[in-house]
């Protein structure tokens, strides 16, 4: 089954996936961080979650890009959070700075999502809303956010459950 | 308390006024946080202020979503953004009743 929480900036979106993870009875729980710790802010956000999930029992597996790799380690009866999909897709798409296609990036990753989604119980991915300041951007910046844009819509056409996080509120809209 | 949330310009003032009449107003709230962050406040300062002065009386909080974009370059605004967020579940935590309002239309969503 998959997930599908979907917010805002600081919405409360990561607590909710934790407490859907949490709620589930699976033997082996994982979080699967893809945020890069590469300056003094990283690494205090990455900080701040990791004491926000301390004590719940996940097995963190840290992966920035290319997730599918991580599937020989999971388990049997596992169920895995996945957070979140705009740091990986912006591993996956400024790899050295440079931005990849944004179609070949939207796809590879849906495509990984989606082995990944076969491999556990449980899938509960987290992702952003960054669509919605009504700004221009450069032309990289808005290629990133048509294939962010693009791999939510796709992976939310599977999905079991899709909610929208608003100031810490559940809003099931699947 | 009552908080009532959604993007800039969706009637959320209206929609506040038609239902719930007679109380406190704090509108623009995102801009309440933004002007203490200017002056040097802490997350926690501002989230206590904000209820010791909700503290008595009928008060209904109205909030811009401020998070729905990318990510700013600035940090300074980043930090406001998240503070804002933040402080909001917060205060929907405590909250009677929460409404989000879209196109003038109000759901309650707590």
């Amino acid at each position: 089954m998959i997930t599908f929480i979907y917010g805002s900036s600081s919405s409360g979106k990561s607590a909710y996936g934790e407490e859907r993870i949490q709620g589930l009875n699976h033997e082996n729980k994982y979080y699967l961080a893809t945020m890069e710790a590469y300056d003094k802010e990283s690494i205090k956000r990455i900080e701040r979650h990791r004491l926000l999930r301390k004590d719940k029992g996940f097995e963190t597996i840290e992966c920035p890009r290319n997730i599918r790799e991580i599937i020989p380690e999971i388990k049997e009866d596992s169920c895995l959070l996945l957070e979140c999909l705009s740091n990986l897709l912006a591993n996956e798409m400024f790899v050295d700075d440079k931005p990849g296609d944004y179609l070949l990036c939207a796809n590879k990753i849906v495509e990984d999502i989606l082995s990944l989604a076969s491999r556990v119980e449980d899938l509960v991915i987290v992702s952003n809303n960054i669509f919605e300041d009504g700004l221009r951007y450069e032309k990289p910046t808005q290629d990133y956010m048509r294939a962010l844009g693009l791999i939510n819509s796709r992976i939310c056409q599977d999905a079991d459950e899709v909610y929208e996080v608003v100031v810490g509120i559940p809003v099931r809209i699947k | 308390m009552i908080l009532i949330v959604g993007g800039s310009y969706q009637g959320k003032t209206k929609f506040a006024r038609d239902n719930f009449g007679q109380a406190n107003y704090l509108n623009q709230f995102h801009l309440f946080v933004k002007k203490r962050m200017e002056e040097g406040m802490t997350e926690e300062e501002i989230l206590g202020q904000i209820f010791e002065m909700c503290s008595e009386g009928k008060w209904v909080i109205i909030a811009d979503e401020i998070g729905s974009g990318v990510v700013p370059a600035n940090a300074w605004d980043r930090q406001l953004r998240e503070w804002t967020g933040r402080i909001l579940i917060e205060i929907a935590r405590e909250a009677e009743e929460v409404y989000r309002v879209v196109c003038g239309i109000g759901r309650r969503i707590k």
